[in-house]
């Protein structure tokens, strides 16, 4: 990239944070800093550091790109901010600034990045995961990526007991036109960690229309987040040209589907693809709205007691948090929990490049599960499973985690 | 520069992990939530994270010794500057001290260290049904100790006062290290110079506060939330003040202008109505619903006699606290609609409040500049924000002329420079003006008996 484009991204970046006066009100809700306590670490810390590299008051060094990457770009903060600072977008726009004036992408992020934009590879990839977790070498990969899955089967059998029978849940109304072409969005993380869920995913859309399936290439964020901006713009415009035929794309990725939906202004500057980026976000639905749509009934209905955690690219990344949790209480009963809404430390590859700071947002996340004495939590990300299912091994079985494909 | 023996000396005291010294992290404790530039750098040589009184103690003797600048620091959350380590040296951030250190439910009162967040030390009274009224707006995020050095105000000022008059006993770290213990449990107690009250409002300057008793009030049974529109900010000001001549108390009453009622329905994307000029929130507590009620009238019948042109109560909880959530976010909200908002925080009698607020937008034409207002119209307290871009050739000039004439009208009416803000380093130009040359000499003279080095908060005030 040249340096006219590279500055560009900064001076973005400049722009967004700009408008931050540095009031603080980020600060209880930023959950990286309730584990640090460090202003660098706060979003209202790392908005300053944008602002300051902007301006020229502070000079780029490798520190400042620890700082930046430091973010689990959850946007507790844009929530709570007076000024609705988009401190997970500047972010973004620094990281790219900060890997194009080193030269490109660290190598590891390069490493993934290449894996996750072809389709065949990240099958052999999910393969050898699977390979990993039915070996018993979970404990080798590093920090639970190969999270054990808990299985549509073994809830069923754990929770299908005698209760539940005369309980199910009434035939799902849903009526849903020939004409309209309901397409499936393979996200890499659940093709690769929850492939069971996946398929449950796809077994459910079956229920409410003939699906298309594509074989598409990654949504790109894990690109975009870490300074592969080309890469995920090429993406993204093989992943639009996929579903062209499509009416909806279904996502049970809530990254994936986030990504998705916000393509549109990606391309505003692009007159080649300005349009159909915005048709194709307009397609967008995560799995639990396009279910809220169609009128979706759970096919069972079980006395698992589920609470639900929101993926941060789902509640404040599309604005969504009904309808999950009404299919989860159509489903079995529900309970809420204190800060649902509040990241779970998985982040992308956070979890991986920051193990100990994850460990203890975790940590949270698991004693507010406990306490609702919930037997289930749902959610619908495959990068909050992850997590997820690493807080319900340290909780000692007093949960499990699972995708709501798996319970609906 | 602080040298690497010193520097060890305080690892020893804290921990390696609570002294950091990295150019970001350093670079982290620079600033405040004022205009103050980021350029020059304010860095701190090295920030210090103590968890104990005790352990600020030990600093302030290291720092003592050395002649190291130290200026004390909760959650950077003022307004002026008044945490921003102009001097370098030591930011001593008490954001560790986290204890609510006891619950005294017999005498009403509470003890809580610097670094607890208002709105924790509120919730935790209130689950008692016990009542802290100091709510400055940043209270999800501001700290005790930055709360006392500043002696906060906040909405509720009208009916409850601010926090020095909650505050019953302090801990403070003087500047050689010794430990303080000032006030007490006794409601009555003259023995010996206030000091309590002489260290609330200091601004970090004569000593570091590191807890504080504070007494509590019964919490109201009812609240209800009132939300009036006018035509004009004048027609709001007369409303509250009629309400008050009234001899109706509202817990608060806070006012703002058209450019405030915009960002915060650009915000939640609703529309204004065009005739709108000017809303006046209002919050009113009592014993029952009966008493609500009868504030609602009186209060609704001075409104429609000063030309309201609509009046509604809030009729959820949940309401209530949009509205509030609302007027508590307003100041940042108007600082991101220009490059530069140039935030002030003048003071005037009651009964003053209409007439300086028509001299601000007198100032806003003279200079050519938009002033947004908002404040605490029942209290006479008043934050006019200039919107402007000093990057614009001439701007500052301008700036600088309006807030001349801000200070001198907010004087003239009879009024002072900062009503909750603090002087800090942004007012510190005006305060010559505001105290007289009596008033600075002796400001002076209590500095130097308490602090001789200078080394506590260095720049500040005057």
């Amino acid at each position: 990239m040249d340096k006219m484009k590279n500055d560009d991204l900064l001076r973005e970046a400049g722009k967004m944070v700009s408008r931050c006066d540095r009031c603080g009100a980020c600060l209880p809700v930023c959950p990286l800093f309730g584990v640090k306590g460090i202003e660098a670490t706060s979003a209202r810390g790392k908005n300053t550091i944008a602002r300051a590299l902007a301006s020229g008051v502070l000079e780029p060094t490798e520190e400042t790109l620890g700082v930046v990457n430091f973010c689990l770009l959850c946007r507790a903060c844009v929530d709570t901010c007076p000024a609705q600072i988009p401190t997970d977008e500047a972010m973004v726009e620094v990281r790219q600034h900060l890997t194009d004036l080193a030269g490109g992408a660290e190598a590891k992020y390069r490493l993934v990045g290449g894996v996750l934009k072809r389709p065949g590879v990240v099958k052999a990839a999910a393969a050898a995961l699977s390979i990993l977790r039915r070996s018993g070498l979970n404990s080798l990969f590093p920090h639970g990526m190969a999270p054990e899955e808990y299985t549509r089967s073994h809830f069923l059998a754990a929770f299908a007991g005698p209760a539940a029978l005369g309980q199910k849940a009434p035939p799902s109304a849903v009526t849903v036109t020939d004409k309209t072409k309901v397409a499936y969005f393979r996200g890499c993380g659940m093709e690769m960690m929850f492939p069971e869920a996946a398929a449950q995913t796809r077994d459910i859309l079956r229920t409410t229309t003939r699906l298309l399936t594509k074989e598409n290439v990654c949504c790109g964020l894990p690109h975009l987040a870490h300074g592969l901006r080309d890469e995920f713009l090429d993406l993204a415009r093989q992943n639009i040209r996929l579903f062209d035929e499509a009416d909806v794309v279904v996502s049970d990725c809530a990254s994936c589907g986030a990504t998705l939906k916000h393509l549109t202004s990606f391309f505003a500057d692009d007159p080649a693809w300005r349009d159909q980026a915005a048709v194709f976000s307009g397609k967008v639905m995560d799995l639990t709205e396009y279910l809220a749509k169609v009128g979706y009934l759970p096919r069972q209905k079980t006395d698992a007691v589920f609470t639900y955690h929101d993926p941060c690219h789902l509640v404040r990344g599309q604005g969504i948090t009904k309808p999950p949790r009404e299919l989860l209480k159509a489903a079995g009963s529900f309970v809420e929990m204190k800060d649902a809404d509040v990241c779970c430390g998985g982040a992308g590859s956070f979890h991986i490049d920051y193990p100990d700071a994850a460990e203890q947002i975790l940590e949270k996340k698991r004693r507010n599960i406990e306490k609702t004495g919930a037997t289930v939590v749902v959610t619908d990300c495959p990068g909050c499973l992850i997590q997820l299912a690493k807080a319900a091994k340290a909780s000692g079985g007093k949960f499990k985690a699972m995708h709501i494909s798996q319970v609906i | 520069m602080i040298s690497e023996v010193i520097k060890q000396e305080i690892i020893a005291i804290v921990g390696p992990d609570n002294v950091l010294d990295s150019e970001l992290n350093r670079f982290g404790y620079s600033y405040d939530s004022s205009f103050v530039p980021l350029l020059p750098k304010n860095n701190p040589d090295l920030v210090v994270r103590p968890l104990t009184t005790d352990e600020v103690s030990r600093v302030m003797v290291v720092a003592c010794a050395h002649e190291i600048p130290v200026t004390p620091r909760g959650a950077g959350s003022g307004r002026t500057g008044g945490s921003i380590p102009q001097k370098g040296g030591i930011s001593l951030c008490l954001d560790r001290m986290t204890q609510i250190v006891e619950l005294d439910l017999r005498n009403m009162m509470v003890t809580a260290e610097a670094g607890v967040r208002t709105i924790d030390l509120y919730n935790h009274c209130a689950e008692k049904g016990l009542f802290f009224p100091p709510d400055p707006a940043s209270w999800k995020f501001s700290t005790i100790g930055g709360n006392v050095a500043e002696n906060a105000g906040g909405m509720r000022a009208v009916k409850y006062g601010v926090t020095k008059n909650y505050v019953m006993g302090l801990e403070v770290v003087l500047a050689d290290g010794a430990i303080l213990k000032t006030g007490g449990k006794a409601i009555k107690n003259v023995t010996g110079y206030d000091l309590t009250s002489l260290f609330t409002g200091s601004e970090g300057t004569l000593g570091v506060v590191t807890q504080a008793l504070f007494r509590l009030i019964p919490m109201p049974k009812r609240r209800g939330t009132l939300q009036v529109m006018f035509r004009t900010l004048d027609d709001g000001c007369r409303t509250v003040h009629t309400v008050l001549q009234a001899g109706v108390l509202p817990a608060a009453a806070e006012i703002m202008d058209r450019t405030c009622l915009e960002v915060v329905a650009r915000h939640r994307k609703t529309e204004i109505d065009p005739e709108v000029g000017a809303s006046v929130i209002i919050e009113i507590d009592g014993e029952d619903d009966a008493a609500l009620e009868t504030q609602t009238k009186r209060i609704e019948a001075a409104a429609k006699e000063c030309g309201a042109i609509a009046f509604r109560a809030a009729r959820s909880q949940q309401e209530a606290e949009e509205l509030w959530a609302v007027r508590r976010g307003i100041s940042s909200a108007v600082a991101a609609l220009a490059p530069n908002r140039i935030g002030e925080d003048i003071s005037v009698p009651r009964d003053a409040f209409p007439e300086v607020v028509r001299r601000i937008g007198e100032i806003s034409k003279k200079h050519g500049l938009p002033i947004a207002v908002y404040g605490h119209a029942g209290d006479g307290n008043i934050h006019p924000s200039i919107l402007c871009d000093l990057a614009k050739p001439g701007e500052e000039e301008r700036v600088h002329h309006a807030v001349d004439d801000i200070f001198a009208a907010a004087l003239d009416v009879g009024g002072t420079l900062s009503g909750e803000h603090g002087i800090g380093i942004t007012k510190r130009p005006y305060i010559a003006g505001a105290l007289g040359e009596i008033g600075i000499r002796t400001l002076k003279a209590v500095k130097a008996a308490l602090d001789p080095k200078g080394i506590l908060n260095p720049g500040k005030i005057w």
